[in-house]
């Protein structure tokens, strides 16, 4: 027998209470005046026995009601036999890491026969679970007695690319424990990275009532090099002008040198010694990037001589493709604008877009639909066809950056874009000489580059009205000077200025070239895919207007990485490999995802045996399960209230007689 | 119908001792009706030639009328008897069960006498209120207003201290200069043979004795249904007792005392008369009268 809640076993001091009325306390006798007690006696044994007789029934029976609640409230159990199967057990628990750094040496596979020798000394009667993690908790098993189910999940897990996080792993537990009701035994199998803890010890929490067993893989920091990171472009037109610089950093590993590699669909294109310094970071580069037209699987390579091989080496993809056309329409009498823009285009160092002007009144043949973007620079009038052609473009997906400036402004609203044109303003008439960016949304994709925006001077500008346009710059008298609006598929930017060095200076300044190269790319949709992807991030599949358009996507290994029914329904993929995904997008574009491990899964830095005790204590203590074989708890406390009650009612009945016989006497 | 009204407890309800005692007497002669004989000295003696200095009132006019001589009509006791009422108002008389405490009852008793000896008898009476000391003495006399003072020292007498029998009669026996009744109002916490020492004195010295015995009826059969303190009103001293005590040896007690002290005084030659305050006390009176005219 024992108690769920002994703790409110000390309300047995309550007892004290009749004890104190019954015993202690001077029983007080009513008194009586009376003349003479000259023919009484102290005869007192025969009145007391009287009393006593009396009081001692009802002591009896208020103690037994305190005792009675105290024993309710402490919540008695017996452990019962028949209330034993499969509630009174404890589960353990066997969680494997598979996450990248259990790549090293094979951790994976010794933590996993580990856990096989555990699974050995396994009691028919447990209760046991097995689950993987890396960046997420995923159960191998639901909970089983079966010892063969319980090896099988064991051999089943497989190597992943994740980044361990030992927060997923407590909160999985804790999970766990809250669904099975029991206490759980855990035992962990993992290399046991620092960089797998939590920053906040919060999150470490094992569940209540847990015994928490490490099996560290690995007891030592072991070194290791890693090609850290890689900056390449993504597109490249001119493979002399595309530069790969890679990162090469050493963890926990002393000063060497490094043959760094550049791969190109597993050639060698050049290789490079670098020095890595103690537990520091090396850069190299490469000044070309010679890939063939199309998708080209890109890798920067070391040989780092350790236990770590995945992280050696750093994927990314290229894609080479000859430059897209951008279709500039300006005024035919100024040419300013086409110039200044079309050099900014070329000096741009990945140049990847090639410009076409045309005069606005040259356009009414012209086909947007040809070009990866649209540029109209501050123009009066559009020939009706091309602008309702321009408009279809726009509403298919297409981009279109509209300057508007002072013949834009003769116009009542800006074409495509239809948001009212305000003022034109000179900024001399009004006796401030120029006006400057003050408001810059740095984060947009259009303007990430664009450094000292706020030295561009603005002699004239034209107020627009922004409607439902977001607006990405404005002017220091809160003009907007950027603004963008999504129409049908398309996007579209409008300047409230030009691009012919009169109402501005801004093609004198260094942040026009970026400007002109960013906003193109983002308005011909580049850039939106980046070189490499670490593992477990997404890659979009379709955008909303391609629902229902079936997919395909490969993995690492060759293998689809869709079900039928993902690769028509899904709306992106999780990248969880470390190697090239082979996708074919809704848009029937070819698309190729290089995936790379996080490198926080390079730093092989064990946990120290301090923090792991901390992380084991955090489960309150030993285990306080009952064994397997043992008998489940039986409550008792319905029976111990009953029992309060009917106490309860004779001492009613009782007491109730006796004060019907104080009332009398008095 | 009268009687409702001599009930102790009615009694009590009566303002004015007087009154009281004019109640209980009247009931008391009503009750004694065609008795030729009544009173403490009621027995007719003679004829006696007025003298000077004779109280006008006890001439009896009609033989003034028949022989033109003054004779004044005397009875057997009135010419000697002097009605003195010993009172105990110990702390102890305080007690009353029901309403009348014995106290009371013992001063409608004296009131009473004072009444019948002096209105009716034309005896002389006085009072003696004692405790552990002579609290009060009222010398027995026939003079003019003697039944207000009696009264009123009656009606004054509450009760305090201790019993002790043999200060005060010591001290009376010093002041009893003629014979005549001495009535002792008490209820008797004492032993019977210490009682009869103490006021036996009085007997050798020619006075009649009369004990009146004043015990409530809880005294004289206490009924208790459960464990009770009793606080003793003259010592302050408590004792617990059980309803079984005091039914069986307390009750065989009391009953020996009362016994013990009749039998010591009808061997002294004193009266002894129980009076049970539950009982009218005309009745009791009557009651007691019956007997001593038996007696004698």
């Amino acid at each position: 027998m024992g108690f769920l809640a002994p703790w409110f076993l000390a309300g047995a001091v309550a007892v004290g209470l009749p004890i104190y009325v019954h015993l202690l306390r001077q029983h007080e006798s009513p008194k009586m005046p009376f003349s003479s007690l000259m023919f009484f006696e102290r005869h007192v044994q025969s009145s007391i026995k009287y009393r006593r007789l009396r009081y001692l029934l009802l002591f009896a029976l208020r103690t037994a009601l305190f005792l009675l609640l105290v024993l309710a409230f402490a919540d008695p159990f017996v452990k019962s036999k028949a209330g034993a199967v499969g509630t009174g057990r404890k589960l353990v628990v066997v969680a494997i890491d598979n996450s990248f750094s259990m790549r090293a040496e094979d951790h994976l596979g010794r933590a996993k026969r580990e856990a096989g020798s555990l699974l050995a000394t396994w009691t028919p009667e447990s209760q046991g679970l097995v689950l993987a993690f890396g960046s997420s908790v995923q159960l191998m098993t639901q909970p089983v007695t079966d010892v063969a189910a319980l090896r099988g999940a064991v051999q089943a897990i497989t190597q992943g690319d994740s980044r361990s996080s030992f927060a997923e792993l407590a909160r999985g537990l804790r999970a766990v424990a809250q669904a099975s009701q029991l206490p759980l035994e855990i035992h962990l199998f993992s290399d046991m990275q620092k960089s797998s803890a939590p920053i906040s010890f919060a999150d470490w929490q094992l569940p209540a009532n847990a015994q928490f067993v490490v099996h560290p893989a690995t007891t030592a920091s072991e070194p290791n090099w890693a090609v850290e990171s890689v900056s390449a472009p993504r597109r490249v037109q001119d493979p002399k002008k595309a530069r790969v610089q890679a990162t090469i950093a050493g963890f926990g590993a002393p000063a060497a040198e490094r043959r760094a590699s550049l791969v190109v669909n597993g050639q060698v294109r050049e290789s490079k010694t670098v020095a890595v310094p103690l537990n520091g970071r090396a850069t190299v580069e490469f000044p070309t990037l010679e890939v063939p037209y199309g998708l080209a699987r890109c890798e920067v390579r070391i040989d780092s001589a350790d236990k770590l091989k995945g992280d050696d080496q750093f994927y990314f993809s290229v894609d080479r493709s000859d430059p897209r056309k951008v279709l500039l329409v300006h005024e035919s009498r100024n040419q300013r604008a086409s110039t200044y823009f079309r050099a900014a285009m070329e000096a741009a160092p990945e140049a990847a877009f090639q410009v076409e002007a045309f005069g606005a009144e040259q356009t009414a043949n012209v086909k947007p639909s040809k070009y990866a973007a649209v540029v109209v620079s501050d123009v009066a009038s559009l020939p009706p066809p091309f602008l309702e052609a321009l408009t279809a473009y726009v509403r298919g997906g297409g981009g279109l950056m509209i300057a508007v400036g002072p013949s834009a402004a003769l116009r009542p609203r800006v074409p495509v874009f239809d948001e009212a044109i305000g003022e034109a303003r000179h900024m001399a008439q009004g006796g401030q000489r120029f006006l400057v960016a003050s408001a810059v949304d740095a984060g947009h994709a259009a303007l990430q580059r664009v450094n000292k925006f706020e030295n561009v001077r603005f002699y004239q500008t034209v107020r627009i009205d922004p409607g439902s346009a977001r607006v990405l710059a404005r002017l220091d008298d809160l003009t907007p000077l950027l603004l963008e609006k999504k129409i049908g598929e398309g996007r579209v930017l409008v300047f409230a200025s030009t691009f012919d060095n009169i109402s501005n200076d801004f093609p004198l300044h260094a942040a026009f070239v970026p400007f002109v190269e960013q906003s193109a790319s983002y308005l011909a949709g580049q850039g939106a895919r980046p070189p490499a992807y670490p593992v477990d991030s997404y890659f979009e599949l379709r955008t909303a207007k391609e629902q229902g358009i079936a997919v395909e996507a490969l993995d690492p290994d060759g293998a689809r990485a869709l079900s039928l029914a993902e690769a028509a329904t899904a709306s992106s993929l999780q990248l969880n490999r470390q190697g090239y995904y082979s996708i074919r997008a809704a848009s029937g574009r070819q698309e190729l995802a290089a995936v790379n491990a996080d490198r926080r899964e390079s730093d092989l830095e064990v946990l120290p045996a301090e923090t792991t005790a901390l992380w084991q204590n955090t489960g309150q203590g030993p285990l306080t399960a009952v064994q397997g074989g043992e008998a489940a708890p039986f409550r008792l406390w319905w029976y111990v209230i009953l029992g309060a009650i009917l106490v309860a009612a004779v001492e009613t009945w009782i007491g109730s007689r006796y004060l019907e016989g104080k009332a009398g006497a008095s | 119908m009268l009687q409702r009204f001599l009930d102790p407890s009615v009694l009590a309800g009566i303002s004015g001792l007087e009154l009281v005692a004019k109640t209980v007497v009247d009931g008391f002669v009503s009750g004694l009706h065609r008795s030729p004989d009544y009173g403490f000295s009621q027995e007719f003696a003679e004829y006696r030639a007025y003298s000077e200095g004779d109280d006008l009132r006890h001439i009896d006019w009609n033989v003034y009328a028949r022989t033109e001589r003054a004779y004044l009509k005397r009875y057997r006791g009135e010419t000697n008897t002097l009605v003195t009422m010993l009172l105990d108002a110990s702390a102890s008389m305080g007690f009353g069960s029901r309403g009348v405490k014995k106290i009371d009852y013992a001063r409608y008793l004296c009131a009473s006498i004072s009444y019948l000896a002096i209105q009716q008898q034309r005896d002389g009476a006085g009072v003696l209120i004692f405790d552990d000391e002579i609290r009060q003495f009222i010398r027995p006399t026939t003079r003019q207003g003697q039944l207000a003072r009696l009264l009123h020292a009656l009606e004054s007498a509450e009760p305090r201290a201790r019993t002790d029998f043999a200060k005060p009669f010591i001290h009376f026996q010093s002041f009893l200069r003629r014979r005549g009744i001495v009535v002792v109002v008490s209820d008797f916490y004492e032993k019977p043979e210490a009682v009869i020492h103490t006021v036996e004195p009085l007997r050798f010295r020619g006075s009649e004795l009369l004990l009146f015995h004043v015990l409530d009826p809880q005294e004289l059969s206490p009924k208790f249904d459960r464990p009770i303190l009793l606080e003793d009103m003259e010592t302050g001293d408590s004792l617990d007792v059980s309803p079984v005590y005091a039914a069986t040896e307390y009750s065989a007690k009391i009953e020996a005392h009362i016994g013990t002290l009749r039998e010591k005084a009808k061997a002294a030659g004193i009266d002894y008369f129980l009076l049970n305050t539950s009982r009218p006390l005309d009745e009791a009176l009557r009651e007691y009268l019956s007997l001593r005219q038996g007696r004698m």
